[in-house]
């Protein structure tokens, strides 16, 4: 995801001479996208402004092809820009680039949606069957794969590296093992034991906590 | 007959195809298949296209950043005419094609296609290497040398070259150059492929112009293999490693029949 989203920054040109190594007047000279997650790590306001000029796009992009253009994607992108500012402190910039992390945090937001609307139908679900006073004892069921999609995303969370980098590789770019290890440089052996232990890793948290949540 | 290994399984919750022999022992053995679709879970619900890297930039409305302003107070503000400078995006396309959804399960009987020696298709081998050093995973990992195990005999790899199919053979893998302590350079092979029927794989390498060959050796699908590099080889003459099909016709030559290659990067 890092190299769909790493841009150069974009200088608004004045006449026809400026260039790359210009500064346009009236501006700063621009960071590149480094600096940007350094200082949005330290608070520094215009960094929220350039990371929305540069990256709110992606993530937009990303909102709307879960739910289609209208308030349902424009709520999650505000959502992921805010949650990104307010928990700021826990982001790491030497960890990962900031427009991967604010993809990681969309993540959890279109899980929370779909959680969301899950609860909505349920509920719903619910009022007509007590309308009904349908005889059967069981509700309406928990949508498992919703539930499931919260509690793993919080737990590639815990990972470290280079299993999360990995894993990540493997579920949102589709690449196989041995793709991965060419782009990662490292061995084969090493991708598919870390892919190995992190399914692993993933089944004992459903096993711990689906099952609660699925009761 | 021996299970599958976990790191096999994994791999199969992932959907990818396994050799030809795991991938028929999967098939018939029930507690692989149970431990396969008990990995499968966290995959399914992961792997979503919905969830994906993103694909398609959609610039939000001007109500978006008004929120955000409000939700943060935040005081600065992004430049219209840089939001507007935007690059004006295709619709995203429908999800199905954003990312395939589990493809059909690899069939153990289907040998992999051939493909007559064609142009080098570099191109994939080439970014993938060279987008490595730009990925984070892990501090001190890059495209480079990398150290390989503990042991001091166990050398370190030099060059490295991920194996792409050819035509449909949906044959990969990978190769590296790793030269021991005392000067001797292997190529170690990790071909994921089903073996062919009457017939052997064959590793050579070739120079770029695809004119001229080294032969280094049989490997099979499915285990790691290591083929000594005859010594005066220079892997940057020679630098596509090839994976041929050979009938059992008593030619040593190259068959012209290719089913992987992929370009050295050291």
């Amino acid at each position: 995801m890092t190299e769909l989203l790493e841009r150069r920054p974009v200088r608004v040109r004045v006449g026809s001479v400026s260039t790359d190594a210009d500064p346009t007047p009236g501006y700063s000279p621009e960071p590149d996208d480094a600096e940007v997650g350094r200082r949005f790590a330290a608070g520094d306001e215009q960094a929220l402004a350039w990371a929305y000029e540069r990256f709110a796009g992606q993530v937009h992009g990303m909102a709307v092809r879960a739910f289609g253009p209208g308030p349902d994607a424009e709520d999650v992108t505000q959502q992921v820009f805010v949650s990104a500012w307010t928990g700021r402190a826990g982001y790491r910039p030497e960890q990962a680039p900031l427009p991967a992390w604010l993809v990681g945090v969309c993540r959890h937001k279109i899980a929370d949606t779909w959680a969301r609307r899950d609860r909505q139908r349920r509920a719903a679900e619910a009022a007509i069957t007590e309308a009904r006073t349908a005889p059967e004892s069981t509700g309406p069921q928990v949508d498992t794969a919703v539930a499931d999609r919260v509690l793993l995303l919080a737990e590639l969370e815990q990972l470290g590296q280079p299993q999360r980098g990995i894993i990540e590789l493997a579920f949102f770019e589709d690449l196989t093992h041995t793709q991965i290890a060419a782009r990662t440089g490292l061995p084969l052996g090493t991708v598919k034991s870390h892919i190995r232990r992190t399914l692993e890793r993933l089944r004992t948290r459903l096993e711990v906590d689906g099952a609660a949540l699925h009761a | 007959m021996q299970h599958c290994t976990p790191e096999q399984l994994a791999l199969a919750a992932l959907r990818e195809p396994l050799p030809d022999a795991d991938a028929a022992h999967l098939d018939a053995c029930a507690p692989c298949r149970d431990e396969v679709a008990s990995l499968r879970r966290g995959v399914d619900a992961l792997a979503v296209p919905e969830l994906a890297a993103p694909s398609a930039a959609v610039a939000p409305p001007p109500s978006v950043w008004a929120a955000i302003a409000a939700g943060t107070g935040v005081r600065t503000a992004p430049r219209p005419e840089v939001l507007a400078a935007a690059p004006v995006a295709p619709p995203p396309p429908p999800l199905a094609a954003v990312r395939p959804q589990a493809g059909p399960e690899p069939d153990p009987e289907r040998e992999p296609a051939s493909a007559p020696v064609v142009p080098l298709r570099t191109g994939r081998s080439r970014l993938l290497l060279a987008t490595a050093a730009s990925l984070v995973v892990g501090a001190g990992i890059g495209a480079g040398a990398v150290a390989l195990g503990t042991g001091s005999d166990e050398g370190v790899a030099v060059a490295a070259a991920a194996l792409t199919p050819l035509a449909d053979s949906g044959a990969t893998g990978e190769a590296r150059v790793v030269e021991r302590s005392d000067g001797t350079r292997v190529l170690q092979v990790d071909l994921a492929a089903a073996d062919p029927r009457g017939g052997f794989y064959e590793v050579w390498l070739l120079d770029e112009a695809v004119e001229d060959l080294v032969s280094l050796g049989v490997v099979r699908g499915g285990r790691e293999v290591e083929l000594t590099l005859p010594p005066g080889v220079d892997v940057g003459e020679f630098p596509i490693v090839d994976v041929s099909v050979e009938p059992l016709d008593g030619d040593p030559g190259h068959s012209g029949q290719s089913i992987a290659r992929g370009t050295l990067e050291s």
